[in-house]
């Protein structure tokens, strides 16, 4: 009896300490530790994938910026990040703005890991190393400009140290100009021309970008001309009809847009799921008068970008919706961040600018001509301006332009009080996130004036 | 030399029972005159014994000059010395129970009166006859120092135990139940978020086979669980069998189940009038809206009607027990069906229960306990869900109606569905099919040796096996499968299963050793504890029609997603005890944890504990006819909370998809420097015994410091990261408990009172960065509805300061606190506390001939409730598609008006400003049980050969007294949360139950 039970003791703890290292050191499945994640070659796909999915986050929020903050959209649902939006109550506490500024910087990280970590890694081939530094300078530069324009002069990001990168003052808007342009100009040429799918990076997609960083920084020859190099290269087309751009993703014009599938759709979250918003949950619909605007013969066929569903017809639901983000089953879920049209628009707005009306004109009849809509004949500068500013609205709706358009124009202050008499010149910028400032010393006391 | 001692063995047990003679006799005590069953009566110095039967009779073979010992577990044992009679009458004399109790601490047990740190014990026969849906729930208003509250009415769901406060801010703040020496799971199983209501792990352990809960609540009773002691430890023992024969017992309760309260919401005519005032306010025309007086309001719906109930609970058991010298077991089976007060709510749970013990030999004793248990719970959503059913119900427009005039439900695809966020809660309730059906096996295998009479070892291996499948199907017409077309938009279903397990294996050596006056016992041991768990889930849409509900008629699987966690601790533990002449006891001990849970360099962890007591009533100079018990007792040493989650140390990407293609993004920063959270407790108290024991009273008083708190550290986003997981502060609990049982009357009428009161003092000593965190939900004007802050407790709210009603405009006046002309977050303040200042029970049992009346209130005082749904009840006209309360009529409308709820404009947000307007008092006393019972005499019970009958009525909740406005001031959305709780979103009340049991025991 005793040998047997000296047996089974032995027996408990052999069992014990055998187990030992699976206990104390059991390992996760579903994650990839800091640092083996980019130490060979074949890591350098799936983190630029990784800056890919972490950059798409930022358009869902631009098309709420843009539109939402200006006269596009109205509030009509219950969560208060939206009825601030929509009342322009806007807070720093507002969620919609902690979230774009997470995305712009959750992509400014990954393009600075990759660009910290990749002249270290061996066996990549240095084609494909300039193809992925490429991308990382690309898409930081956007992120950049979106925080550009949203926030003013935001902290300047280079690194991904952490201890810095928590204590980090605002830069001016001008230093983060010339990142934008550096950033651009260090990626142009090191993509592919067009890429396989416009769901990513190329060439072209970076001269769209300088086209419109120009067109904001009223270059206007730059602008032209760089507008010109991505209209006349030939690699994109208008589509025959406008409602193409609203019911398919990756239209023939498109430059560069963000891709969903089926797998990775937003579905109902309450900051991107933009078809959940604007027709799921219906927390934001179009604004009275941009149904009037598109409803106009001027607008033709880019009517398409709003719907009328007379079940919706209840209090002060007007029945109208967004059109152009489809569920997760519909070909239309993509967010797109250049496509030619635009371009049209920039070179029409600059040569407009520079005064020549007629080319101007001409661009713009481009897009009435497929809108089905009458065609300009002649016009004077300041006539062609504003009817520019209008033909943006009708084109480029709910793209996520309106309000960045009308700030830089510096047509915010005359335009948005006769839409909402809560309009102040605050609103011209986005707040910096109150949780930003309670957790970056450095921006104590930097919040934007009227906030 | 083996053989001649076996012969020399052999021999002399034959001479031996050569003189052997029969002894026959019968054992009583002052309270069993009739007989005392199952008393131990053994020859002394042979293992030869037998056990009174139920008449307390006994006859077994001694010699002349043996002694026989009686023995029985609350009886002083009773040597006789064996002459010449052949017959005995003997009277056992009872010891002072609560002193003699055997109390199971961690590895060991002790007696009550030996107990040197701070144990409360409920022993099952406080709750039997309470309608009870898990063990939990038994604890509320038992003992001092335990905090229940029930997180709602939704049977099988939360319920949030706290032993001391508050001692975490993101590691979980529950208490470690123990289950026969087997740690359980705790908290919620389900996979899916059904709305701040979670399900419930606990709710699967039948409280009918629970014996005793042991609650450990300072260091040195908890020394031995190290680095999950922190919250406390729950010692479960369920029910054993005795050295008696086979007793059946059948346990029949069946009750209806009703809310507490039902709000008062507007009716049409109201609700009209009130919107076309707030559209006019606005400026807006409500004729336009199609607000027409004598058309909208021509359909009145009660929604809190059309969704209620009386619902129907039945709980049968039936258990057998027994034993005899070497076996002993208890066997049971029970079901339990408790309908929910909501449409198509229920949970019932089928247990079967085995414990055996066998002893093989003097030496060698094996036992087991085995629970098997499966529920099925058919949930309902609640709470935020917009698409929930109580909430719903309390949100829907009274305009709208639950059925057509056919009597079919209305869904999206009828006219009548007035969608979104006035979704038909009637057929949120009825037409989903959301059920989790839950198998758990509890059970454990154990064996002990006694080396000798010094030296036993003990190995044990246990498993607590949680495997819960959820079957779910959203019809085409309900919200998320019919109106959301961007989920599910034709048909909704997920198929789920999740399986979480504890596996826990250990030896102890034991030692223990009487020296005269000197006791010494003292254990070493080592225990692994691995904790695998496995999900998936699919999802499936596009059914072809509501006919076909299961996923693979689906039209589109895309959504699915399986993996597996695991975590472990290995430990070694050790403890030492020594009193002198049970006067002077000392107890020194120390468990040492490795978790894989921490990073390398912070893998192990050590928890020490001292403690000692000093019974003065021992000493001689002390002698008293008064006091028959008084010690002092006082322990310092260290728990920890290593419930984190896993693999938080370290710094992970995580697979991200993009336009159809795989790769990796970064999801948390590393921290090799995360350590344990570790709790300082010191604790003294007295422990009072007066009268032999008629009153009995314990008073503790405890210093509890933790530190290295872990929290999401918030990060600036500049990072690239929200947070990181860091040990960043420091928290305090001190407090004061008291209890005290009194048996005032001991006559033809028994009288006997519990009282226990526990206040507790949380307080956030020190925040890394001091900077406050905020939580809860998102609230309007504010940062937040809760905030994390130095020096404030851990549940505090935050809001802006209400000032009234502005009689002249009708608007709502808040404190401009920074003084810069505007209303803004910077003018927010603390606005309330959710932790109460003071909470307790008082229990009063009366008994008198055969009949028995139980009275237990429980109550809680000083502490806030935030009333959220409030903030939509009374929402000022921010938005029109939601009913109002009552309340609502009282709103100013002309100038002049004194009121306190602002004048109603349509889309106005300031007057809706989050703010003290929404805390009240949450403080309440509650009739928690009211019980009668009748047991049957004994002569009318053996003509209908029972050895027992009672019948019993119980009732809980049936009164409640309290100033909160809502329905019901004891619930809590966010069920488990710790920086919000006692918030009340449209959080279904509690429930009070009304039923009637009979308990009969066979013969």
């Amino acid at each position: 009896m005793k040998a047997l039970y000296k047996t089974l003791l032995i027996f408990c703890f052999v069992l014990m300490f055998s187990s030992c290292q699976q206990t104390l050191e059991p390992k996760p499945v579903d994650l990839l530790t800091d640092d083996v994640v980019l130490n060979e070659a074949k890591d350098v796909p799936n983190v630029e994938i990784g800056l890919y999915n972490a950059f798409r986050d930022i358009l869902p929020s631009t098309v709420i910026a843009g539109d939402f903050t200006s006269d596009m959209l109205i509030f009509n649902g219950t969560f208060s990040q939206y009825r601030e939006l929509g009342t322009k109550n806007i807070t720093s506490a507002n969620a919609s703005i902690a979230t774009l500024w997470a995305s712009i910087y959750n992509t400014v990280y990954i393009a600075n890991f990759i660009l910290e970590r990749l002249p270290d890694v061996p066996g990549v081939k240095a084609a494909e190393r300039d193809r992925v530094t490429a991308v990382a300078r690309f898409l930081r530069g956007y992120a950049y400009f979106i925080a550009l324009h949203t926030y003013g002069g935001v902290p300047q990001v280079l690194s991904t140290s952490i201890d810095e990168n928590r204590n980090i003052p605002r830069a001016t808007p001008d230093e983060i100009n010339s990142l934008i342009l550096s950033d651009y100009n260090a990626a142009l040429g090191k993509l592919p021309d067009v890429a396989s799918n416009p769901g990513y990076a190329s060439n072209y997609a970076v001269r769209a970008a300088l086209a419109r960083f120009y067109l904001y920084n009223k270059d206007w020859v730059n602008a032209e001309s760089l507008a010109t190099q991505v209209i006349s290269s030939n690699k994109y087309k208008l589509d025959s009809v406008y409602s193409i751009i609203v019911n398919k993703d990756f239209p023939g014009e498109s430059i560069f847009e963000v891709a969903y599938t089926i797998i990775d759709d937003p579905g109902t979250d309450s900051n991107l799921g933009l078809n959940n918003l604007f027709v799921g949950r219906r927390e934001i619909i179009p604004s009275n008068q941009v149904v009037l605007s598109l409803a106009s013969t001027e607008s033709g066929d880019r009517f398409s970008a709003i719907k009328f569903n007379s079940a919706n017809l209840t209090g002060n639901d007007t029945g109208w919706e967004v059109a152009k983000y489809g569920t997760k089953d519909e070909d239309n879920n993509n967010v797109v961040v250049f496509r030619l049209g635009e371009q049209y628009l920039i070179r029409a707005e600059a040569r407009a600018q520079q005064g020549n009306v007629t080319g101007a004109i001409e661009d713009v009849n481009v897009l009435r001509k497929r809108a089905k809509a009458p065609l300009l004949s002649s016009s004077t500068q300041n006539q062609m301006i504003t009817t520019i500013e209008e033909e943006r609205k009708f084109e480029l709706a709910f793209e996520g332009h309106r309000w960045y358009d009308l700030v830089r124009t510096g047509r915010a202050s005359q335009v948005m009080p006769l839409f909402t008499s809560n309009w102040k010149s605050a609103y011209e910028l986005w707040p910096i996130p109150q949780r930003e400032i309670q957790n970056n010393p450095a921006l104590v006391g930097n919040q934007n004036p009227g906030y | 030399m083996r053989r001649v001692l076996l012969i020399s063995f052999l021999l002399s047990s034959f001479f031996l029972s050569a003189q052997d003679r029969l002894i026959s006799g019968r054992v009583t005590s002052v309270s069993d005159p009739n007989g005392l069953p199952g008393v131990n009566v053994v020859v002394k110095g042979t293992s030869k014994g037998v056990i009174t039967d139920l008449e307390g009779r006994f006859a077994l073979e001694a010699t002349s000059g043996s002694v026989l010992v009686f023995s029985f577990i609350g009886y002083k044992t009773q040597e006789v010395l064996i002459s010449t009679q052949s017959t005995l009458a003997l009277q056992l004399e009872e010891e002072p129970k609560e002193l003699s109790e055997v109390v199971v601490v961690g590895y060991s047990s002790v007696e009550r009166r030996e107990i040197t740190g701070s144990i409360a014990s409920v022993k099952a026969d406080k709750f039997r006859e309470i309608s009870l849906n898990g063990i939990d729930q038994a604890l509320q208003g038992q003992a001092p120092g335990v905090q229940v509250v029930q997180s709602s009415g939704t049977p099988g769901g939360g319920i949030s135990v706290r032993i001391r406060g508050n001692t975490s801010i993101s590691a979980s703040n529950r208490p470690l139940f123990i289950v026969d020496g087997v740690p359980v799971e705790t908290g919620s199983l389900s996979l899916r978020d059904f709305g701040g209501q979670d399900d419930n792990a606990l709710s699967l352990v039948n409280p009918n086979d629970i014996e005793s809960i042991q609650i450990l609540k300072d260091a040195s009773a908890k020394a031995m669980y190290g680095s999950r002691g922190a919250n406390g430890v729950v010692l479960i023992r369920t029910k054993k069998g005795n050295k008696a024969l086979t007793r059946i017992n059948i346990d029949v309760q069946r009750g209806i189940i009703d809310p507490v309260k039902k709000l008062k919401l507007l009716g049409s005519t109201e609700l009209l009038q009130l919107q076309r005032e707030a559209m006019t306010n606005a400026g807006h025309d409500p004729d336009k809206a199609g607000l027409t007086p004598g058309i909208t309001d021509a359909v009145n719906t009660n929604w809190l009607d059309a969704i209620f109930r009386r619902g129907i609970m039945q709980q049968y058991q039936l258990s057998a027990s027994g034993g005899d010298e070497n076996t002993t077991y208890y066997l049971s089976g029970g079901y339990r069906d408790e309908e929910g007060i909501q449409l198509n709510n229920r949970f019932q749970r089928y247990s079967m229960s085995l414990n055996v013990d066998r002893k093989f030999s003097p030496k060698l004793t094996v036992g087991n306990n085995l629970t098997l248990a499966y529920s099925i719970n058919h949930r309902v959503k609640g709470d935020n869900f917009l698409d929930g059913v109580y909430s719903g119900a309390i949100k829907s427009l009274p305009y709208n109606v639950p059925y057509d005039e056919n009597g079919n439900i209305v869904g999206p695809s009828s006219p009548l569905y007035a969608a979104f966020p006035n979704f038909n809660p009637v057929g949120q309730a009825l037409l989903p099919r959301f059920l989790a059906s839950t198998v758990k096996v509890l059970g454990n295998l154990n064996a002990t040796y006694k080396f000798n009479e010094d030296f036993s070892l003990r190995s044990q291996a246990g498993i607590d096996y949680n495997d819960v499948t959820e079957d779910q199907y959203e019809s085409s017409q309900t919200a998320i499968g019919g109106y959301l077309s961007s989920v599910g938009g034709q048909g909704y279903g997920i198929f789920s299963t999740s399986k979480s397990v504890n596996f826990i294996l250990n030896s102890v050596l034991s030692f223990k050793k009487k020296i005269t006056d000197h006791d010494i016992s003292a254990l070493a041991g080592v225990e692994m504890i691995q904790r695998p768990t496995i999900y998936g889930t699919v999802t499936g849409r596009l059914f072809p029609s509501d006919d076909f509900t299961y996923i693979t008629s689906a039209g589109i699987v895309d959504q699915g997603s399986s993996g597996r966690v695991k975590s472990g601790l290995l430990s070694g533990f050790a403890e030492g005890k020594y009193s002198y002449k049970d006067k002077y006891l000392f107890s020194l001990a120390m468990r040492a944890d490795g978790s894989s849970r921490f990073g390398p360099g912070n893998r192990f962890g050590y928890f020490p504990a001292v403690s000692g007591a000093w019974r003065i009533s021992e000493e001689n100079f002390f002698k008293s006819e008064v006091i028959e018990d008084l010690k002092l007792k006082a322990s310092v040493g260290f728990t920890g909370n290593e419930r984190i989650g896993d693999f938080k140390f370290l710094g992970a990407w995580a697979s991200v998809p993009y336009n159809g293609t795989t790769g990796v993004a970064p999801s948390t920063i590393a921290n090799p420097n995360l350590k344990w959270e570790t709790t300082r407790e010191l604790n003294v108290g007295v422990d009072i015994s007066l009268f032999n024991g008629r009153i009995q009273s314990t008073v503790e008083a405890y210093l509890n410091k933790t530190s290295d708190l872990l929290f999401n550290r918030p990060y600036a986003s500049t990072t690239g990261f929200s947070s990181v997981l860091d040990n960043i502060g420091d928290i305090q609990n001190k407090g004061l408990e008291f209890g005290i049982t009194s048996v005032n009357l001991d006559g033809a009428v028994k009288w006997t009172t519990e009282v226990n009161l526990s206040k507790n003092i949380n307080k956030i000593l020190f925040l890394a960065d001091s900077v406050p965190i905020y939580a809860g939900y998102s609230a309007e004007g504010t940062s937040a509805t809760n905030i994390v802050q130095q020096g404030q407790p851990l549940g505090t709210f935050i809001g802006l300061n209400f000032l009234g009603v502005d009689p002249a405009t009708g608007n709502a006046i808040y404190e401009d606190r920074n003084k810069d002309g505007k209303i803004s977050n910077d003018d927010q303040m603390i606005i309330g506390h959710a932790l109460p200042k003071l909470t307790g029970g008082v229990t009063n049992r009366f008994v008198y001939m055969n009949f028995d009346l139980n009275v237990f209130f429980q109550f809680s005082v000083g502490n806030d409730v935030l009333n959220l749904t409030k903030a939509s009840l009374v929402n000022s006209g921010s938005d029109l598609t939601s009913n109002q309360s009552v309340d609502a009529l009282r709103r100013w409308q002309k100038p002049g008006d004194i009121t306190d709820v602002p004048r109603y404009i349509e889309g106005n947000t300031f007057n809706h400003y989050h703010s003290n307007r929404l805390i009240e008092d949450g403080s309440y006393l509650r009739l928690k049980n009211l019980g009668v019972g009748y047991t049957l005499p004994s002569k009318w019970s053996d003509k209908v050969m029972l050895n027992r009958l009672r019948v019993y009525a119980s009732a809980t909740n049936i009164l409640t007294f309290t100033k909160y406005s809502g329905a019901d001031p004891e619930v809590s959305t966010l069920d488990g949360s710790t920086t919000a709780q006692g918030i009340d979103f449209f959080t279904l009340p509690q429930v009070k139950t009304v039923s009637i049991g009979l308990n009969a025991t066979l013969k």
